[in-house]
């Protein structure tokens, strides 16, 4: 009991000698994640581009084969099902870069990088509407940022989203056409 | 401790008779001038590719699989960047230089960490060799592969620990005697 209390002791005694010896480093390391913290939750706040770490993500379910009956969540489509929408003349959203849409998108569509929502958001918006379906795509069946942009637009109220998982890649191999240049709505 | 000496900390002039030969070598000024060279680089060019784009940082460190998606996640994608700026401008000027390092030398260590388990996932999931594996790491460089990343950041690794165990620090604002 006595060399245990001892032991404690010297470990305390040791702990206590090494973080005296790094005191001024430690200080150094809280000052600067303290003050990044600040800058960046600042900036962050009134980013366009910011994100609200609270945000309840993902709580919509993206599903590809919903059972029947089943409600509150995005519907994965095919591609027989996207070109019904497209002749009916449903949103189309692309949720790649400016860049990648600019080579090519698919007919009609309109632009909203996922990644830059706030700078194209008030230029989509005349576009939704809560009660209307709208179909997004991204590169294709790896890439996740229309399923995530649907999911942002879901929980803004915009529920009738709908996901083209093929994207780019399945709209390219069936040879269907192609638009370029710029149908940019934030330009 | 002086308040002066906690933010410049430039440590005190060694004795260069009882050091190694090889120590001497690895904190020669110039040495240590050219590892916060290349360390403020990295991180300013890496920090300044992410700090206003936290969703996509946020997927790229998702891709890990070591946070899921909650608050701490959204936290780092938006705090990170800034302390790799942080740190990349104290690496220039001498501004709390030895915390910059002990940051930097964390950062490193938990990045290598991280990219050797994802680097082990993918080769079992994909059954691929070592050296065919690549991804972006979400380092702010892009897609690169695993064992050139793994190579870069144990340098860094290194630099980050020269640059923190130097007995003395020159080239900092303001100058050290």
């Amino acid at each position: 009991m006595c060399l245990r209390g001892e032991l404690i002791s010297i470990s305390f005694r040791f702990i206590l000698s090494v973080m005296n010896r790094m005191k001024h480093i430690i200080f150094q390391v809280v000052a600067i994640t303290l003050i990044s913290s600040i800058v960046a939750l600042v900036f962050n706040a009134f980013s366009p581009n910011g994100i609200n770490p609270l945000r309840k993500a993902n709580a919509v379910a993206v599903r590809e084969d919903p059972g029947p009956g089943e409600s509150g969540m995005i519907r994965v489509i095919t591609l027989s099902e996207f070109l019904v929408l497209q002749e009916s003349g449903a949103v189309i959203i692309d949720a790649r870069t400016a860049a990648q849409f600019r080579k090519g998108h698919i007919p009609g569509a309109i632009l909203l990088d996922y990644y830059q929502m706030g700078y194209y958001m008030d230029h989509i918006l005349p576009y939704l509407s809560p009660d209307e379906p709208a179909v997004l795509y991204c590169a294709g069946p790896l890439c996740d940022d229309s399923e995530l942009l649907a999911q942002e637009l879901y929980n803004m109220g915009y529920m009738k989203m709908l996901v083209f998982k093929g994207g780019m890649e399945e709209w390219e191999k069936s040879g269907l056409p192609l638009e370029t240049g710029d149908n940019d709505p934030a330009e | 401790m002086e308040l002066k000496e906690l933010l410049f900390e430039t440590g005190t002039v060694p004795d260069h008779r009882t050091g190694q030969r090889s120590s001497r070598l690895f904190h020669h000024r110039y040495v240590i001038l050219g590892f916060r060279l290349l360390l403020a680089g990295v991180f300013i060019y890496a920090a300044l590719q992410k700090i206003d784009k936290p969703r996509l940082f946020a997927d790229e460190i998702r891709m890990y699989g070591v946070l899921s998606e909650n608050a701490l996640l959204y936290l780092m994608a938006i705090i990170l960047p800034w302390m790799e700026l942080f740190c990349g401008i104290s690496l220039l000027t001498g501004f709390f230089l030895r915390g910059s390092a002990a940051v930097l030398l964390v950062f490193n260590a938990v990045f290598i960490v991280v990219i050797a388990i994802r680097t082990v996932g993918i080769m079992s999931s994909e059954g691929i060799a070592f050296r065919d594996v690549y991804f972006d790491c979400g380092c702010g460089f892009g897609i690169t592969y695993a064992w050139k990343k793994l190579i870069e950041d144990s340098i860094l690794l290194v630099c980050s620990l020269a640059i923190l165990t130097a007995p003395v620090y020159r080239f900092v604002l303001p100058p050290g005697k």
